[in-house]
């Protein structure tokens, strides 16, 4: 039991899992799982408390339409996603409490700083031109034989291997 | 025979493996290395690499969320 807890899972033991669970969460609510629109919301969200009016942006008429009763609703902050997003967060720090392996992580370095932040912004930057991260662009987008999921899949893997060549050249030392 | 240690705590996974591994290319046989982790895939990483490329390897959790990972090189 204690080892169970403890060691990390195998990769197809994580995969069936994900699977399972998005295929309860989409018969359960109708919605396949995604990540990365949370966050735009709250983004939004934030700007526009600041006196931005991002959530009358083109952006939001021409991709993801699907956000617009949520912004109707005046309910960027607390919406599906939130719950799934908190949700993520929750579970990761349950499964690290259990294993006992919760830490407080410094940062290294400002080079770790910059390179983290900017692959964040290009991060961010890529899902919401892709429509969706790799969790609603790709996992749940290949789970319901849509193509656009394979397409992802192949940018992303462009994108990897430039990331991989560019972390051997600068973090690698 | 020689005991190196390699400071890789903070670092994210996969950089402790190729630090590792560009260290131990500079290190004699029979010689030790010394990997401080806080990241448990560095551990699992290392483990697999290790198997394959026929390195003894050792792993110890020193501290909560901390792991020290010996390699002997073959």
């Amino acid at each position: 039991m204690k080892r169970w807890i403890k060691k990390a899972w195998p990769y197809w033991a994580g995969g069936l899992l994900l699977g399972g669970l998005n295929v309860l969460l989409l018969a359960l609510s109708g919605q396949a799982w995604q990540v990365s629109g949370g966050y735009l919301l709250w983004g939004a969200g934030i700007l526009q408390k600041l006196g931005v009016p991002a959530l009358t942006w083109d952006y939001f008429e021409v991709y993801n339409t699907r956000y617009r009763q949520i912004i109707a609703d005046d309910s960027v902050f607390l919406n599906q996603y939130t719950i799934l997003n908190l949700g993520v967060v929750t579970g990761a720090l349950l499964a690290t409490l259990a294993s006992s392996q919760f830490k407080w992580k410094k940062v290294k370095g400002k080079k770790q700083v910059a390179f983290a932040l900017l692959g964040g912004i290009l991060m961010g930057y890529g899902s919401r031109l892709a429509g969706g991260c790799n969790i609603g662009g790709f996992f749940s987008g290949l789970a319901s034989f849509s193509l656009h999921a394979w397409v992802f899949w192949l940018f992303v893997a462009a994108g990897a291997f430039v990331g991989t060549r560019l972390l051997l050249r600068f973090l690698a030392r | 025979m020689e005991i190196k240690d390699l400071d890789c705590l903070y670092e994210a996974c996969p950089i402790p493996l190729i630090r590792a591994i560009q260290t131990l290319r500079t290190m004699q046989s029979g010689d030790i290395l010394v990997v401080h982790s806080d990241e448990s895939c560095a551990a699992v990483m290392m483990q697999e690499w290790a198997q394959q490329n026929g390195y003894s390897i050792r792993v110890t959790e020193s501290d909560v969320g901390e792991w020290e990972i010996y390699l002997q090189k073959p």
